[in-house]
């Protein structure tokens, strides 16, 4: 356990990228929001924003760096791929449960303000971070994580097959996509599709099916791992 | 006892190209060898394998008496510095307390010390480091490391001639006082010299000498003089190279010469020079690649 513990401590030594710039960030595009809020007339179903996707999106960025820029030096330190990336996967999920309660708390406040006194959404997105704080700090937590894992993969097909290899990774999941819109098209279950994300799908369920991506993601990437050389 | 490190039909090919080809070897524990070869002749893939960064084509490699490659076990008791590592954007200072966790063995008043002799600004950010003082960084943490196993690949590119005697100077001290196993690869092979007890040569993937370094000192000598004189002491010896200039001649022939010789060079006046272990492996690595060395 010491030695993920250690990975984990190493990545956190470079707090710029790991702490200040998602936070950092995303405060800031909170305040561009504010200011925004406070001048538009105040529409009659609340202001909504997608700012809160600047941390997911710092995550996704941190967990590429992790793999990529941090490899080197990480393995160097008498561990194995298999503890370096454990040891980052321990990261991810302190991380993704320390913000996803800095989400919950904030989204509190928020409900609590009126919306910051201007009918501001910037922490709470309805129907994904929404309901009972607990709720929130799941679906957060879930989703962080899973930007992270996502990230990390990127980092390591970039640190194996270069560019080219990430050309091919986005194309890969194109094609998977585009395989399973036509798959949906050919057996005329586009209704049954829309039907099953306005009707069926619940939001433990809808848990459940990103938990499960996350996981299969964190083994696409150790599998990725695996045989990267430095 | 069981080698610290044994290959056996070690081979590493990319793309058709043979990066290492059948290398058996082995080595003691608290010894000091100098992995020795010109650029692309196979060293650093032989460590990079060795410390499990690499996978081999074919052939296994033990190191410990286990296999390295994923296994903790044997990854925790060694530590490889190598040439030109790549370290995440932090400070001097950082990069060593983070390496301080990994080595159980690590020595922070060594590491300190040693962070002074070198004159690094422990708060600079590496990435602003000259190329020589990145390299003394990952000196730094290969000698307060104090692995069990401490690979070297050429870890000095861009170091000055005073850091470098340094770094040698600091291996020795600590070496004695802490035995461990050391593998060096290195191109400065006379500066290096005193330090190695064991010499491996690898010439395109292949090991053409592997013998204690005292053995292979001495197993060349370079007579010159006048050239009849030269040619008439070296008659009826192997000859490994000659050159002329105007008179004089100057004939690579192997050694060590007994007295009668000595005295017979003497008597012709000529000189006569063991060769350095450098020029030595020069000429062991030059065009007669597949010349096995005697030592």
């Amino acid at each position: 356990m010491k030695p993920l513990v250690n990975i984990a401590r190493y990545h956190l030594v470079d707090r710029v990228t790991y702490l200040a710039l998602p936070w950092g960030f995303m405060i800031f595009s909170f305040l561009v929001n504010l200011v925004i809020a406070s001048m538009v007339p105040s529409a009659p179903g609340g202001y909504y924003t997608g700012g809160l996707l600047t941390l997911y999106c710092f995550l996704f960025a941190c967990g590429a760096l992790s793999m990529s820029r941090s490899l080197s030096f990480g393995l160097m330190l008498g561990v194995s791929r298999r503890v370096y990336y454990l040891g980052t996967a321990l990261l991810v999920l302190v991380l993704g449960a320390v913000y996803g309660l800095g989400i919950t708390l904030l989204q509190a406040v928020e409900r609590a303000t009126g919306g910051w006194g201007l009918g501001v959404n910037f922490f709470r997105v309805p129907w994904i971070l929404d309901g009972p704080w607990y709720q929130t700090w799941l679906t957060a937590f879930v989703l962080l994580v899973l930007f992270f894992l996502y990230g990390m993969w990127y980092g390591l097909v970039y640190r194996r097959w270069m560019l080219p290899g990430v050309a091919a990774f986005i194309a890969a999941q194109m094609l998977v996509g585009l395989v399973a819109a036509v798959a949906l098209a050919l057996t005329h279950n586009w209704a049954a599709f829309g039907h099953f994300f306005s009707a069926t799908l619940s939001l433990p369920l809808l848990l459940a099916v990103l938990a499960a991506l996350a996981v299969l993601l964190g083994l696409g990437g150790f599998t990725t791992l695996r045989r990267v050389t430095i | 006892m069981t080698p610290t490190i044994s290959t056996s039909a070690l081979s590493r090919r990319y793309h058709g190209q043979v990066a290492l080809d059948n290398v058996s070897l082995s080595v003691e524990p608290g010894t000091v060898t100098g992995l020795l070869g010109r650029n692309g002749a196979g060293k650093t893939t032989l460590m990079r394998i060795i410390t499990g960064q690499e996978f081999a084509t074919s052939g296994t490699v033990q190191v410990f008496g286990q296999p390295p490659a994923e296994n903790d076990a044997v990854l925790r008791r060694l530590v490889f510095v190598r040439e030109e590592q790549a370290y995440p954007d932090l400070s001097v200072a950082q990069v060593i307390r983070v390496a301080s966790w990994f080595y159980p063995n690590w020595d922070r008043d060594l590491a300190g010390q040693l962070l002074a002799d070198f004159g690094l600004p422990a708060g600079r950010r590496i990435k602003k480091l000259s190329r020589g003082m990145r390299s003394a960084v990952g000196i730094v943490i290969g000698l307060a490391a104090r692995a069990e196993l401490t690979l070297f690949d050429e870890p000095y590119a861009g170091l000055d001639a005073v850091s470098r005697q340094l770094f040698y100077d600091r291996l020795l001290a600590d070496f004695a006082e802490h035995p461990r196993t050391v593998v060096l690869s290195t191109h400065l092979i006379d500066e290096a010299a005193d330090l190695l007890e064991r010499v491996v040569l690898l010439d395109h993937g292949r090991v053409v000498l592997d013998a204690p370094a005292d053995d292979v000192r001495g197993t060349a000598v370079t007579v010159s003089g006048p050239a009849t004189a030269v040619d008439e002491f070296v008659a009826g010896y192997p000859v490994w190279h000659r050159q002329q200039l105007g008179s004089r001649a100057s004939v690579t022939m192997p050694g060590p010469l007994d007295v009668a010789a000595q005295a017979q060079a003497r008597a012709l006046r000529l000189s006569l020079e063991p060769l350095s272990l450098q020029q030595l492996l020069v000429r062991a690595s030059g065009s007669s690649a597949d010349e096995k060395v005697s030592a």
